[in-house]
């Protein structure tokens, strides 16, 4: 993710900006959110805790964190949208746009690393032709690395949804991921 | 004892002082980038790191605790080496172009890097946060100057309470970023300027300062901020006598550093081209005077029509023909009807010595008490209520004491935005774990920070407090020992509020009568919020701050007693952090009813109608006798000038084209008067009615002194000089208070000449009681809180500690009245009207600042989605709002911060003018003050868009 | 046939190693076949190496078999109806019931993972059974006072990696006035390497929640949070069905033991950072913002919380407190060193023969658990180092094996005892390799707040990777020394303090590699790319 609006080579004076007109924009939340969003908005109300369990309640419905939910987040629970998207970016677990229809995290756990995950990783990412949070042209695949899942006896792992496969080598992660059902793209 | 030995020197320190503070307050430097003293320490820097004796590592000595006795070292070899290593990192991401920095001189990084020895980072360099953001015209943020101290993120969420940045990112990517990394005009930013202020580095720099040249070239000045009544201290950076920013600065005593967005952006209307630089005289009257050989006539369209003010009605002239004209014209004026036949204006805008002088010259030099200002349409009724209860209509207790209360109950207070650095306050105090209840029928900003919000129907927050002191007495939770010891005539309010149980409260005002019960229990008690700190023992301290909601009301006076009531009841008076405390509006509205320019009292608040005082006065300004009948009112003063018997009018500082209720009836009467005289620093819309404008200097350009709302008395210093031929206010009434006692035979009477300021400050004092002992000598550097009734007076910054200034304290069982005027079916909807953060009144200084203007260029009313609906009104659109009085067209803002039923319009607009709406029939009995915050309108969607 | 009980491993391990799939094809055959047979889900044994493991329990005693992968299923039900050959040997781990039989078992003392891999995790009937909850009645009976005192005098110390005694540290909490206090379990186990935690906590979920209840009863708390990594999702389940059936119990809910007095679990699930298992960072996670360390003093126990005196401890420290109450604080105190009683739990992994979750009392060699509990190198390679505690611990080298267990002694090496990670790395692994890896992960996992952290270990990770891409520059060592000072000093939190360790320990015990790779541009092993070589001037 690049955070740059625009990037100057120098340092030194500048020219006062040139502005644009600040006109009004309307309210844009002023249709009320989904159902399913109010409903999980709705059973977090008065929380003061409740911020970090509501983004993974959103993320696990929606597969991730859109900009919009995360207004409505923000005003329906009054937590500064700022800090919402402090956290949201802070954590390695949220996704600010959509993964792929499988989500393949490659272990990068001390156990996985010392069986070889990084040459699995390095070898999905050429195979694959993304990098690492990216997803697949056709939307299939979302390639992410993760720090451990606590089966490091059985390394190096690679977690596809919510499954975990143990004594992975590079072929038989690449075996594993043709073998995932869906291949049309039809999540987008 | 409480000591610790800092490199070898003892240094004593507050209970939970760090060792950072207490070496600082002994005057101890410690190298320092994420620090400051108003922000909870970090320990991000790593720069602050000391040795501590029985301590294996190095520790922040920004986070660590003192301990009696402990033993200190800041400096160091290992320190040191430390320190440059830390440099070194920081770097290494950082240009370090400090040559041809716009920071170079004020930078800390800059000093600190030099103080090493650190010229270029050892490692290789990488400038990796790049961001430069220039999208508003306030301040630009360049993040390649970014040492992610994360200050401004910490201000802007611990004072300013906004959170309209934070970090985002992890790690080596971390960096300060508004929502989803979008422009900084997108985000709830209020463009106060706070993180521009603590930023350590160039990384947010105010737009006005770009390509200004070197800060160690700057000339500074500092003086008090001219718009509203918090009274900030700011400091001006000044190029060849030219403002380049405006910042606030370590120790002013009200705001510390900071400011709100006018403070610290909107003094550039003092060097726009509109302007007063010159006397002004009318055609007609220049025409009839033969100043002019060209005949005019006044045409009569309004001043609220054009766009542009348009001077081409006027004839410049010399200071000598305009005084001479304009005394010419008074004395006839009183010779022909009698002096009750002239009134005049004051202005909170202007200082104590100006508003002092001018209200001699109506009282002495003319002969009439017809002089108020514009605390009459303000805080008229608290100056009664108060009184009446108190014998004192001021702030009970200081400013800085809000951020150490237990409870703060806030009630028609809009205060995150009308008195921005006291909502600064509010917003520690609750970080603090202070609990905070509102009482408003609008969804102020100040409520995203609530511990309760009740939200009454416009007019009807009567029965809640009503309510909420008969659950008080139900519960118990009064403070009889208070109650006995210090107050009289409880039983009477006991008896009232007996009949007010929450249940009825509930169906009148709309209120949940569970939420009244917890208000008044949270209130009573001085109950923190949950989860705040350890609760207090026993009862906690709780304050009440309220404003225009409570009294700009047809029963404001009553509605301002029921607040003492309720203060008395629970003893939450007379000791820190407690207290009812009236928010004054202007700069210097506090000061300006203090010195007289009020029709009914003197100096000081001695009642004209006492033999005694006004004989004492008269004696001191060497007159035989003073004017014993109070004068008129701001509204009563229109009303006789329609009906002919206030023939002239001196209007110093005050636009009531604009701000007074039912312009239509203002217009009238300013057109009906033989002379209006306008006195202004820009051809406002009343000085577009008259005879002649007097171009004053603004407070800017002038000294003497303002008193803010907690009655504390600061020195103003000129920061550049005033445009043309403007005068500053005091000259220019001494000049024509000279040339009307010339005029009228009255020569050798009250004394119209000073040389200075402090000459009439001097003055003042010996006719005013509580700034007796108040003279500029001492305000140099310093500021005083009257009653400051001698000399070595150090001054009372809380009131009615042992006794009130009253002697006791006198409950007022309330009566609930309804607003005067009621929705019905023609007018279903309750208009109230106000203000916005970034603009003043009636706009004459505000709208004419560039980033000011450009935040909310044109006017707007809040609408609720449920009456936009009904009436087909679409949000950002036009929309006609019509009243008993008449219509104006506006833009419709669909949104919740107003309930169903309810629209909002703020009044600094020319163009839709909220008090073409207003009424000026409905006054309070006693206060006089017109009922701005409830008028019947309906709302339509115009014909043609 | 007789009738016997099949217990299926069905922890993450288990699962990874395809145990659902043996568990379906159980389920299917066993009642294809209308075998006398009960089959059981359990957590894990800690033998992971030969997961999916399954446990016949008949009259006779109890036979381990593993791995019975889905293929492995038929043979062994022919097997055990009498029907087909014997199952191979190189399939069966154990036939005693103490396992003394497989020494990857048989020399472990197994207390706070006893009932892992022995009982059904998702039954409080099974719990109770082996007298659980039994701890917490006596604990409650007890003054809490007296609590304290005994868990002071078991010479408990935190499992969670610094070693803090849990008795001073409830002693702290208990002491303070202000209300309401709270208990949090750590169950971020961020450690890379680790799954101590996850372990026990999937195989034995009510003997934490016994241990939290019995600290909040010794410390006045009245609510509790678990924070539990989101990567852990059996875990979460386990833990959130646990205090489900404990509210049932009437020991957690609105009026626990009916006394009147609420006492709620709450379950916080981590958002994948490492930093947050840092006390101070965890709490600011749970109440919803970035986990940010903040410096210490104050610590938790004093202002934790929302400012409230808060109890933090280890999952593995919570669920030692029971056998303590019940067993006695002497008993427990004998079983460890001088310095520090009881067991401790190891995440035993990497390039070793019989990996898994290891339990052993302190002051055992790490000889012994290399050698004789993991069985050395897989594939008889030699033995290069072990690293303890992650990235923020130190690797020991061959020469240093026969250190004890034990905080001080370990912490003598340069490296740490760690929450429990043990990796093994033999002579195919490049230490300098590690050293980056490790500096990789905490570089990422930096929060960011302070500029030793922040930027330093940015700048070791680059001069890191110029070495083992053969771009070292001459006073690449010395620049990455004294920032390994510089960051081990200045940093805000334990993560920056100790990200130097493994460049340290590394630095340490195998400067020839360092200078192999920095001087030679070579990697011994052969594992870093070295491929900037040329290009370095
Ligand atoms: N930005 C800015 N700041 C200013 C000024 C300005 O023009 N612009 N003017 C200054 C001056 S002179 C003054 S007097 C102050 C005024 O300061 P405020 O009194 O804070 O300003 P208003 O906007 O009039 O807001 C009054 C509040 O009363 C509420 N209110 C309306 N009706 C009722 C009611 O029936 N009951 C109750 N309880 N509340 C009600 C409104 O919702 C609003 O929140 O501001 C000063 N500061
Ligand atoms: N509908 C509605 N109407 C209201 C209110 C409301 O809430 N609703 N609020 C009322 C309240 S509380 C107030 S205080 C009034 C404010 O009403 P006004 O006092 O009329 O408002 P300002 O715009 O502050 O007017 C001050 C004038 O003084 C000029 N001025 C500034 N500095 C100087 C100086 O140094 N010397 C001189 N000579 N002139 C100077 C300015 O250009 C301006 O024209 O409005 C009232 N009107
Ligand atoms: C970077 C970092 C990560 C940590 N991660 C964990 C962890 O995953 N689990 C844990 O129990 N303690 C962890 N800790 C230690 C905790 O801060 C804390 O000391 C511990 O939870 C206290 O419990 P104990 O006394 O029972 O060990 C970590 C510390 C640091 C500095
Ligand atoms: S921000 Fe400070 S240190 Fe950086 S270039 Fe500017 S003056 Fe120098
Ligand atoms: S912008 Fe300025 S105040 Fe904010 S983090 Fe960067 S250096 Fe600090
Ligand atoms: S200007 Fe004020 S509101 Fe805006 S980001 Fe800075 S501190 Fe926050
Ligand atoms: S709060 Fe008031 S006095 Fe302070 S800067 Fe803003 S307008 Fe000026
Ligand atoms: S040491 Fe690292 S993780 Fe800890 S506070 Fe500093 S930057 Fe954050
Ligand atoms: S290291 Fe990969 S699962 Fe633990
Ligand atoms: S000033 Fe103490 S760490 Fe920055
Ligand atoms: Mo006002």
């Amino acid at each position: 993710m690049s955070f740059d609006s625009s990037a100057p080579a120098d340092a030194g004076p500048r020219e006062r900006p040139r502005l644009r007109k600040f006109a009004y924009r309307g309210d844009p939340l002023a249709e009320p959110p989904p159902p399913e969003l109010s409903e999980i908005i709705s059973r977090h109300r008065g929380e003061r805790d409740g911020l970090i369990t509501v983004l993974e309640e959103i993320q696990r419905r929606f597969g991730y964190l859109g900009e919009r939910q995360l207004r409505y987040v923000a005003r329906d629970l009054g937590f500064p949208l700022a800090r919402i998207y402090g956290v949201v970016t802070f954590y390695n677990w949220f996704l600010l746009t959509p993964p792929g229809l499988h989500q393949v995290k490659v272990c990068r756990g001390t156990a996985c690393h010392v069986n070889g995950s990084a040459l699995i990783l390095d070898r999905l990412i050429a195979e694959l032709a993304i990098g690492v949070d990216e997803t697949t042209p056709d939307g299939r695949l979302t390639l992410q690395t993760v720090a451990c899942v606590g089966a490091c006896s059985l390394a190096a792992v690679v977690v596809v949804g919510s499954d975990t496969y143990g004594r992975m080598s590079p072929e038989e992660a690449l075996r594993t991921l043709a073998a995932l059902p869906g291949g049309d793209g039809d999540s987008g | 004892m409480t000591t610790i030995t800092v490199d070898g020197r003892v240094v004593g320190f507050a209970p939970g002082a760090t060792v950072m503070e207490a070496a600082l307050a002994g005057g101890i430097d410690i190298p320092r980038l994420c620090h400051h003293p108003e922000l909870r320490p970090s320990g991000g820097c790593r720069l602050c790191l000391v040795e501590v004796e029985g301590m294996p590592k190095p520790v922040p000595a920004c986070g660590l605790a003192c301990r009696d006795g402990m033993v200190v070292a800041t400096v160091g070899d290992r320190l040191w080496a430390m320190r440059r290593e830390i440099i070194d990192l920081f770097v290494s991401e950082h240009p370090l172009a400090c040559s041809t920095c716009e920071a170079d001189g004020a930078c800390d990084l800059q000093r600190y890097a030099a103080a090493v020895g650190v010229t270029e980072s050892t490692h290789p360099t990488e400038v990796h946060r790049s961001l430069y953001q220039d999208d508003n015209p306030f301040f630009v943020r360049d993040h390649q100057y970014c040492i992610l101290c994360g200050k401004c993120v910490r201000v802007c969420d611990e004072v300013v309470g906004v959170n309209a940045i934070d970090f985002a990112g992890r790690g080596f990517e971390s960096h300060v970023a508004t929502p989803f990394d979008g422009d900084l005009i997108e985000s709830a930013c209020v463009f106060c300027g706070s993180c521009v202020q603590v930023c350590p580095t160039a990384a947010l720099r105010p737009v006005t300062r770009l390509r200004r040249g070197r800060e160690a070239e700057f000339a500074r000045v500092r003086t008090i901020c001219g718009y509203c009544g918090v009274g900030c201290g700011i400091e001006y950076a000044l190029a060849e006598g030219q403002i380049v920013y405006a910042a606030g600065y370590p120790g002013a005593p009200v705001n510390g550093e900071f400011l709100c967005a006018k403070g610290r952006s909107g003094w550039d209307f003092v060097s726009s081209p509109d302007r007063l630089t010159r006397p002004l005289v009318r055609r007609d009257l220049a025409y009839r005077a033969g100043l002019t050989t060209d005949p005019w006539e006044m045409p009569d369209t309004s001043p609220l029509g054009s766009r542009k003010a348009d001077t081409e009605a006027f004839l410049p002239v010399s200071w000598e023909v305009a005084l001479g004209l304009v005394a010419d014209r008074l004395a006839a004026v009183v010779t022909e009807h009698g002096p009750d036949a002239v009134a005049g204006l004051a202005s909170a805008r202007c200082t104590n010595e100006e508003n002092y002088l001018f209200q001699k010259l109506m009282r002495a030099g003319i002969g009439t008490n017809n002089v108020d200002h514009c605390a009459r349409l303000c805080h008229a009724s608290t100056v009664a209520g108060l009184g009446a209860a108190f014998g004192s209509g001021a702030m009970t207790n200081p400013i800085r004491e809000i951020r150490e209360a237990d409870c703060l109950l806030i009630t028609g207070s809009n205060t995150a935005e009308s008195h921005p650095v006291i909502g600064y306050e509010v917003v520690r105090a609750v970080k603090r774990g202070a609990s905070l209840v509102i009482i408003d029928p609008r969804r102020i900003p100040l409520v995203d920070h609530a511990t309760l919000w009740l939200q009454p129907r416009p007019g009807m927050d009567v029965f809640v407090f009503l309510a909420m002191m008969h659950v008080i007495l139900r519960g118990g939770w009064e403070d009889p020992a208070f109650i006995a010891e210090r107050t009289e005539g409880f039983e009477a309010l006991a008896a009232a509020v007996r009949e007010h149980p929450p249940e009825v409260a509930a169906l009148a005002s709309g209120v949940p009568a569970a939420l009244i019960e917890e208000a008044a229990r949270v209130y009573a008690l001085g109950a923190r919020a949950a989860g705040g700190d350890e609760r207090p023992r026993g009862r906690g301290r709780s304050s009440i701050l309220y404003a225009m909601g409570i009294t700009q009301r047809s029963n404001g006076t009553d509605l301002v007693r029921a607040l003492a009531d309720l203060a008395m009841l629970c003893g939450h008076l007379g000791k820190p952090a407690t207290g009812v405390n009236p928010l004054r509006g202007q700069s210097n509205v506090q000061g300006a009813c203090d010195v007289g320019a009020l029709p009914n009292v003197l100096p000081g608040y001695q009642p004209v109608a006492d033999a005694e005082k006004r004989a004492a006065v008269a004696a001191a300004w060497g007159v035989s006798h003073l004017p014993e009948s109070p004068g008129l009112t701001v509204v009563e003063m229109m009303r006789a000038a329609t009906a002919g018997r206030v023939r002239a009018m001196y209007v110093m500082g005050e636009n009531p084209m604009i701000s007074d209720p039912n312009l239509t009836h203002v217009e009238e009467a300013l057109r009906s008067l033989d002379l209006l005289v306008v006195q202004d620093i820009f051809p406002s819309e009343t000085a577009l009615l008259a005879h002649v404008i007097l171009p004053a200097a603004s407070s800017l350009e002038k000294d003497g002194t303002f008193t803010n709302t907690e009655r504390r008395v600061q020195l103003l210093a000129p920061v550049v000089p005033a445009p043309g031929q403007a005068r500053p206010d005091w000259e220019i009434v001494g000049r024509l208070a000279e040339a009307v006692a010339a005029r009228l035979g009255r020569e050798g009477g009250p004394r119209w000449r000073f040389g200075s300021t402090a000459d009439i400050m001097a003055e003042l004092g010996q006719v005013t009681p509580q700034y007796r002992g108040i003279g500029h000598e001492r305000l140099e550097g310093e500021s005083l809180v009257w009653p400051c009734p001698a000399p070595g007076h150090p001054g009372t910054p809380i009131l009615h500690t042992t006794a009130f200034t009253r002697g006791r304290g006198l409950f007022h069982p309330v009566r609930a009245a309804l607003p005067a005027e009621q929705p019905d079916d023609e007018y279903p909807l309750i208009l109230t009207t106000g203000r916005i953060l970034v603009h003043y009144h009636s706009g004459t200084m505000t709208r004419r600042s560039e980033s000011l203007a450009w935040r909310e260029p044109r006017g707007f009313a809040e609408v609720n989605a449920a009456d936009a609906a009904t009436a087909g009104v679409l949000d950002g659109k036009p929309m006609i709002i019509r009243s008993r009085r008449g219509e104006v067209r506006t833009q419709a803002r669909v949104t919740d911060r107003v309930p169903p039923g309810v629209v909002f319009l703020s009044f600094h607009w020319k163009e839709g003018a909220a008090n073409l709406l207003t009424s000026d029939e409905s006054l309070d009995p006693v206060a006089k003050i017109p009922e701005l915050k409830v008028s019947a309108v309906r709302i339509e969607r115009p014909a043609r868009p | 046939m007789r009738p016997a009980t099949l217990r299926v491993g069905m922890s993450t391990c288990g699962l990874a190693a395809g145990a659902g799939a043996a568990h379906r094809a159980l389920t299917r055959e066993i009642a294809l076949r209308e075998l006398p047979l009960r089959l059981e889900g359990t957590g894990c044994l800690g033998a992971c190496h030969r997961e999916p493991l399954v446990e016949v329990l008949d009259g006779a005693g109890a036979v381990l078999y593993g791995p019975i992968t889905e293929e492995a299923v038929g043979p062994l039900l022919d097997h055990l109806s009498g029907a087909g050959a014997p199952v191979p040997e190189d399939r069966v781990v154990s036939r005693r019931g103490d396992r003394s039989d497989y020494p990857f078992l048989g020399r472990q003392q197994k207390l706070t993972t006893q009932l892992c891999g022995v009982i059904d995790p998702h039954s409080l009937d099974a719990y109770l059974a082996h007298g659980g909850y039994e701890a917490l009645r006596q604990a409650r009976r007890t003054p809490p006072e007296q609590v304290v005192e005994a868990v002071k005098a078991s010479r408990l110390r935190g499992r969670g990696g610094a070693g803090f005694p849990t008795g001073a540290k409830w002693e702290i909490s208990r002491a303070q006035r202000r209300r309401p206090k709270y208990v949090v379990c750590n169950a971020d186990e961020g450690d890379p390497g680790a799954f101590m935690d996850r372990t026990l906590i999937e195989g034995d979920p009510h003997r934490v929640i016994e241990g939290m209840l019995i600290g909040a009863w010794a410390t006045g708390a009245t609510g509790a949070y678990v924070y539990i990594r989101a990567e852990y999702p059996l875990a979460v389940a386990a833990l959130q069905e646990a205090i489900g059936q404990a509210r049932e119990l009437g020991v957690v809910g609105r009026d626990v033991f009916g006394t009147g007095t609420p006492f709620e679990i709450v379950v916080k699930e981590g958002a994948g950072a490492f930093v947050c298992g840092e006390e101070t960072a965890l709490m600011r996670s749970i109440e919803g913002h970035r986990g940010m360390p903040t410096m210490r003093p104050p610590y938790p126990s004093e202002h934790g919380l929302w400012g409230h005196p808060t109890t933090i401890n280890n999952v593995e420290t919570f669920a030692a407190v029971p056998s303590i109450m019940l067993e006695g604080p002497g008993w427990f105190a004998a079983m460890g060193t001088e310095r520090c009683g009881g067991t401790k739990a190891f995440a035993l992994a990497g390039a070793i023969e019989r990996s898994g979750l290891v339990e052993v009392p302190m002051g055992m060699t790490l000889r012994e658990m290399v050698y004789e509990i993991g069985g050395g190198c897989r594939g008889g390679r030699a033995f290069k180092a072990v690293q303890l505690g992650g990235p923020s611990g130190g690797c020991v080298p061959a020469g240093l094996l026969d250190t004890r267990i034990d905080y001080e002694d370990l912490r003598a090496t340069g490296a740490i005892m760690g929450s429990g990670g043990m990796v093994v790395a033999d002579e195919t692994n490049c230490m300098v390799d590690l050293a980056r890896f490790f500096l990789a992960f905490t570089q990422d996992e930096s929060c960011g707040k302070c500029v030793p952290c922040r930027v330093g270990a940015r700048k070791m990770l680059d001069l890191l990777t110029a070495a083992t891409q053969g771009r070292a520059a001459p006073g690449d060592l010395r620049r990455l020394e004294s920032l390994c000072r510089t960051v081990e000093a200045a940093s805000l939190c334990g993560l920056g303090q100790t990200a130097p360790n493994p460049v340290r320990t590394t630095l340490r015990y195998f400067p020839e590699e360092y200078a192999a790779h920095m001087e030679e541009r070579r990697c011994p092993a052969g594992v870093c790319p070295m491929s900037g070589g040329q290009e370095a001037a």
